[in-house]
């Protein structure tokens, strides 16, 4: 009997705890409710934005309900209209892709709410929302034209290999097509580029790469889809002898997407030539302030399509652009937090 | 002793009764109510409804199959592989920059949509396609473990792997879509409390109690969970009981699949790939025995309101993401703490309730 | 005068208001072997448990070599040097002798938490010839049979130098020779001067082994006193209250003309081989055989849960062909299996569903839907519970679980009997029940025959079989050996043929393993 008491009083403690951690913020009468949906956090660029975006929003004194839709797409679905159900004023959301998007825009849509899409833009244009997007292409262009040049100056034709991303994913594939416009304009440079599938796995990425390497050890310009994959690269090049910084005869031409934190420092350190950045406090201010706009005008259905122009870091313009670079950016504030 | 028993009488009453883990999601209801006032609205009621129905079906199929004293790890991948497989069959255009690329390009899709795009059959093939290759994949796994003696884990988990990598490679990782708008409309729930999927839902619910509850074949089930042995030698038939659990989990599955398919606009490669522990979770709390023998559709019913409940309460809070698996996890240990609290108690009532 | 190992003093337990133990004073001297006798839910599992710890007693003491003991938990009886001998073995098959006799606690090696296996084996080999076991102490108990088995959880309570050993029904699954051989490693137990309760419903055995012995009923101590006070008729007395006048009830019919079963030549190698017999309409036929003898595997084979090679089966005079338990039991065949527990019952499930098991068919409406009216099925089964006299509560709710052995040995006989059955082979069915619900069992049996049923009856308990049988065969080696009529039954020549062929079968059997 006496296990039994103990249980009940365990019980009921915990559901103090619960009620009394529900009730922590109060409702403050006018502020504006957003809904911020995501799929999942797989890269740093992905943290870096929900970061962004979260403490902005507090910072404007806007209340932020965060739903981590853990990567399926039917929980995003549930999420969303759970948000609806609770009246929030507006929604953002990083949808798991571009087709679910479209279902979930419709869902908004028809309860009036504004919605805005981060980054991965819906599958087509049918359904009025708010969109902020790179422009992949591009920004993926620029980095690999940089690149290109400097792999003129080495005088040998070039054997590229570029690391795809996730085929369901709208920037892989504009990622991809911006890498061989890039390619196809220097064609006395390079040979038949290979490609590498990564599905936007570490794991997959290395194997895959590693694989990719032994069949084509010639290979020296590579180009991947993500930033977030340099450390598989290292570890593929580094036991071959080839993770060398620029300079060196065996230097790997070396480029990207993105612009995080790592992409910076290989870029400072000679190894990384050339990455394109996604202007990501651009973006994430963008939509906001859109969003905002729509909720307090308010309109229902805003509908809006934000490029991102974006921009290539290069070696030659580091010293004047670095800063631009979310990725540089966020190690500073590091940085100046140890020092602090 | 005598102070405990008058003033535990009605706690006891409650906690030792069926209905224990209703009473519970109810009050647990009630308290989030208070604190969100948006509980209770009717949209939210509405929404609550609708994410009961899609899992109630895939709990309702992995319960036949606990019951006999196995388990279904690919009831998901079923989901997966049955949706692309009807959306091939009624897509209504197809872009060829996605798909030219994939297997069955110029066999089963086109640029014209699915095989049957168009057509007016096309919804009632699809929904048939659905049923049949879940049915069968049901099969296959009943079969693999009654004829050839495989631990269920072992076949499943087989079968889970295989058909979520067949679902993937038929659509090069594809979402098919986009789908025709009557078979969208099965998946609708804005038509008041009475929607497509509620209907089915039940249906397949009442159906599952009938066979149950009132059947030769459901004494079976149990009969074979309980003591496959006994239920051998007393003339149960236990190899085809066996491959019906089965067959009809991989059923249950496929309705799932409808109508999370319809929800969202799409066939899915990767749809329900998060949702076993969900089912398993829904129907272990619901009471629902692991060890066979176990199990009453009202219990599903219980547990799935429990998990869709706590999953709308946690979508109103405004914690962090990263506290809110956290406190998902705390509330259902709290949940399994207290049925095992159940158990003990109930085991302390054994010796009265058992004397002959 | 030896003094007293245990003293239980006006010790009374009881559950939810019913008394399990009122008042039990009982004093056993040391080195001295007590019966303990009573039947199911007499209350000694409840003394034994209060004595080991489980339970604590509502009142009354108990003392251990004139010190009071009050053990909270198992591990303080283990600690006080008392070791339990269950009827299931607490044994790991999968781990080796040495293993299981050091599971909670191996010697170790200059007090490192490293095992002194040297040590260990060496230990292990003395403790194992104590018992008479010869056998390397690395052999997985699962190659063991159920006697080796016993022997080594002796060995186990040796090695934990225990003073007081308790055998709960130590020899239900024990050949003959086991048993005998379990006998002297008791007796010489008790000439170390450990002092040894024994719990058994084998009455003859209490009676060769004990010194003193006590009756429990209800909860009381009846009687006790020294062994050679007390006759099987007296001990059957006193645990059931009332005189039984003989230990089987009177047949009142005898077997009519009309073969129901005929079994030619079945042969399945190296179960049975070129079994013939036939089973008449009210007849009881006994199968007598040692364990290991066939007589199991027959009736699995006749039943149709094991396959055979050559050989027929008819019933009613058509060939069974292949039988499986579905196709017996449209025949009109029901079997009692040896295990109950395992293979008889549902055990979480009601009283109800296990009765009407395997008659759901009768009650099935609504065509291939297969609806069972269940008011009809329960209602069938509630008359089968009385005319059986079940004792249990409301039988659609009350667990198989719960009943006691000889109720639950009701159960399934009732489930069998609801199918109608013209065989019944029963494999033995009155294992582990008290001697009350024999009888009762016996009874049922008559009547069955009385009425036409015709019954294989096998058993390992040769008096019973004469008791209830019109002929018996006995078994060995998987052959039929011998066969008596009622007037021939003569315990000797029994043994004689279960005996023979045994020798030479071991032998063909080694060869065949090399």
């Amino acid at each position: 009997m006496r296990k039994a008491r103990t249980g009940f009083l365990t019980v009921a403690l915990a559901l103090t705890l619960l009620i009394g951690g529900c009730n922590r913020q109060d409702e403050e009468p006018g502020q504006i409710t957003i809904c911020f949906a995501f799929q999942d956090l797989e890269t740093e660029y992905w943290v870096a934005a929900h970061k962004a975006i979260t403490e902005t929003l507090r910072a404007r004194n806007i209340k932020v309900l965060e739903r981590n839709a853990h990567q399926d797409a039917n929980r995003q679905f549930e999420q969303i209209r759970d948000a609806i159900a609770q009246d929030v004023d507006g929604i953002i959301m990083i949808p798991q892709d571009g087709e679910s998007a479209l279902t979930i825009i419709g869902e908004a849509n028809q309860a009036g709410i504004p919605i805005g899409v981060f980054n991965r833009p819906p599958a087509d244009k049918s359904k009025p929302a708010l969109v902020v997007v790179a422009d992949n292409e591009k920004i993926a262009e620029e980095a690999v034209a940089y690149m290109a040049k400097a792999a003129s100056e080495l005088n040998r034709k070039m054997t590229p290999l570029i690391l795809v991303g996730d085929l369901g994913d709208q920037n892989s594939i504009e990622r991809r097509d911006g890498f061989y416009r890039a390619v196809n304009a220097h064609p006395e440079l390079f040979k038949k580029p290979i490609e590498v599938p990564t599905k936007w796995d570490a794991a997959t990425t290395l194997a895959n790469l590693e694989a990719a390497l032994q069949v084509t050890p010639e290979v020296d310009f590579i180009f991947t889809s993500s930033d977030f994959l340099y450390p598989q690269i290292k570890a593929v090049l580094e036991p071959l002898g080839r993770w060398k910084p620029k300079g060196d005869p065996d230097h790997v031409v070396l480029g990207g997407v993105d612009g995080d934190s790592t992409a910076y420092r290989l870029m400072k350190e000679g190894y990384v030539d050339a990455t394109g950045v996604q202007d990501l406090f651009f973006e994430a201010n963008a939509i906001m302030d859109a969003l905002v706009e729509a909720i307090k005008s308010g309109q229902r259905t805003p509908e809006k399509w934000i490029q991102d122009p974006g921009f290539a870091l290069t070696q030659e313009n580091m010293p004047q652009r670095a800063m631009d670079m979310w990725g540089c950016r966020i190690l500073h504030e590091e940085q100046s937090n140890e020092a602090r | 002793m005598k102070l405990d028993n008058t003033l535990l009488r009605w706690p006891k009453a409650v906690v030792l009764s069926n209905h224990f883990i209703l009473v519970l999601t109810v009050l647990f209801f009630l308290v989030m109510w208070g604190i969100y006032p948006h509980m209770a609205g009717r949209r939210n009621l509405a929404n609550l409804l609708s994410n009961t129905w899609p899992l109630l079906a895939l709990v309702l199929g992995q319960m036949f199959v606990l019951i006999v004293g196995g388990i279904d790890l690919s009831q998901t991948s079923i989901m997966a592989v049955t949706s692309v497989l009807g959306a091939m069959v009624m897509a209504t255009s197809l872009e060829p920059t996605r798909f030219a690329h994939n297997p069955l390009w110029g066999v089963l899709i086109s640029e014209q949509g699915g095989w049957l795009s168009g057509s007016p059959w096309a919804v009632p093939v699809a929904v048939l396609s659905f049923v049949v290759a879940g049915a069968s994949i049901g099969l296959l796994n009943g079969l693999a473990v009654a004829k050839l003696r495989m631990p269920p884990f072992m076949v499943t988990l087989v079968t889970m792997s295989f058909f979520s990598g067949l679902a993937i490679y038929l659509t090069q990782s594809e979402n098919v879509r986009p789908l025709p708008d009557s078979f969208i409309a099965i998946g609708k729930g804005t038509l008041g409390p009475i929607s497509p999927p509620m209907l089915i839902v039940v249906v397949l619910a009442l159906l599952a109690f009938v066979v149950l509850d009132r059947s030769i074949l459901g004494r079976w089930f149990y009969a074979v969970g309980q003591n496959a042995e006994t239920a051998k030698i007393s003339g149960v038939p236990t190899k085809r009981v066996i491959v019906l659990a089965y067959a009809f989990s991989g059923l249950c599955a496929a309705v799932g699949a409808i109508l999370y398919s319809a929800r969202l606009e799409a066939g899915r490669p990767t749809l329900g790939r998060n949702l076993l522990l969900d089912v398993i979770g829904a129907a272990v709390i619901g009471g629902i025995s692991l060890f066979g023998g176990k199990g009453k559709v009202l219990w599903a019913v219980y547990g799935v309101l429990f998990f869709v409940v706590l999953d709308n309460s946690l979508n109103k809070m405004p914690l962090d993401f990263y506290s809110i698996d956290i406190i998902k996890g705390a509330v259902i240990l709290l949940a399994a703490l207290l049925d095992a609290l159940r158990t003990r108690l109930s085991l302390y009532h054994a010796p009265l309730a058992g004397a002959p | 005068m030896t003094r007293s190992a245990l003293e239980f003093d006006r010790v009374s337990k009881s559950f939810f208001g019913v008394a399990a133990l009122s008042d039990v004073t009982l004093s056993i001297p040391e080195g001295c072997l007590l019966g303990l006798i009573g039947e199911n839910g007499a209350g000694k599992s409840t003394l034994m448990n209060a004595l080991a710890g489980v339970i604590t007693p509502d009142q009354g003491t108990m003392r251990l070599f004139g010190v009071p003991f009050h053990p909270t938990c198992p591990a303080d009886a283990t600690r006080a040097g008392i070791a339990f001998i269950h009827q299931e073995l607490n044994l790991f098959s999968n781990l080796s002798v040495v293993d299981n006799l050091y599971i909670d606690g191996f010697p170790r090696l200059c007090r490192l938490p490293i095992i002194d296996k040297r040590k260990a084996y060496r230990q292990a080999a003395e403790l194992l010839t104590a018992v008479d076991l010869c056998l390397s102490p690395a052999t997985p108990i699962e190659l063991l049979t159920p006697g080796e088995r016993q022997l080594v959880e002796i060995a186990k309570a040796l090695g934990r130098n225990a003073r007081i050993i308790i055998f709960d029904e130590p020899t239900t699954s024990l050949t003959a020779a086991e048993r005998s051989k379990l006998f002297q490693v008791i007796d010489n137990l008790r000439r170390e001067g450990r002092t040894i309760i024994y719990i058994s419903h084998s009455l003859d055995d209490v009676l060769r082994l004990a010194d003193t012995i006590a009756v429990l009923r209800d909860g009381k101590l009846v009687s006790t006193g020294p062994g050679d006070q007390y006759s099987a008729n007296r001990m059957v007395a006193d645990m059931v209250g009332r005189e039984i006048a003989q230990m089987y009830p009177a047949r009142a019919s005898a077997p009519g003309p009309e073969s129901v079963l005929d079994v030619k030549s079945l042969t399945q190698p190296g179960m049975i081989k070129d079994i013939s017999f036939t089973l008449h309409e009210g007849e009881v036929l006994g199968v007598f055989g040692l364990m290991g003898s066939g007589r199991s595997e027959l009736a699995r084979i006749v039943y149709g849960l094991d396959p055979f090679k050559s050989g027929s089966i008819r019933v009613r005079g058509t060939d069974a062909g292949a039988p499986s338990p579905i196709r017996s039991i449209r025949n009109g065949v029901a079997f009692v299996t040896e295990n109950r527990r395992q293979e008889g019952l549902l055990m979480e499930a009601p009283v109800s569903e296990n009765i009407d098991l395997s008659s759901l068919r009768r009650y099935a409406r609504y065509g291939s839907a297969r609806i069972i009216d269940r008011r009809a099925a329960l209602k069938a089964a509630r008359q089968m519970a009385e005319s059986l006299q079940i004792k249990s509560g409301s039988i659609d709710r009350h667990r198989a679980k719960h009943l006691s052995g000889g109720n639950q040995q009701k159960v399934v006989i009732a489930k069998w009997l609801l199918t109608d059955p013209g065989i019944l082979i029963l494999d033995e069915p009155t294992r582990g029940i008290d001697v009350g619900a024999k009888y009762e069992l016996y009874s049922i049996i008559n009547d069955l025959a009385s009425r036409g049923t015709a019954i294989l009856y096998i058993s390992s308990e040769l008096e019973e079989l004469t008791g209830m049988c019109d002929r018996i065969l006995v078994m060995s080696n998987g052959e039929i050996q011998a066969q008596f009529r009622h007037s021939e039954f003569d315990q000797e020549s029994v043994l004689q043929a279960a005996f023979r062929g045994r020798t030479t079968a071991n032998q063909t059997e080694a060869n065949g393993e090399n």
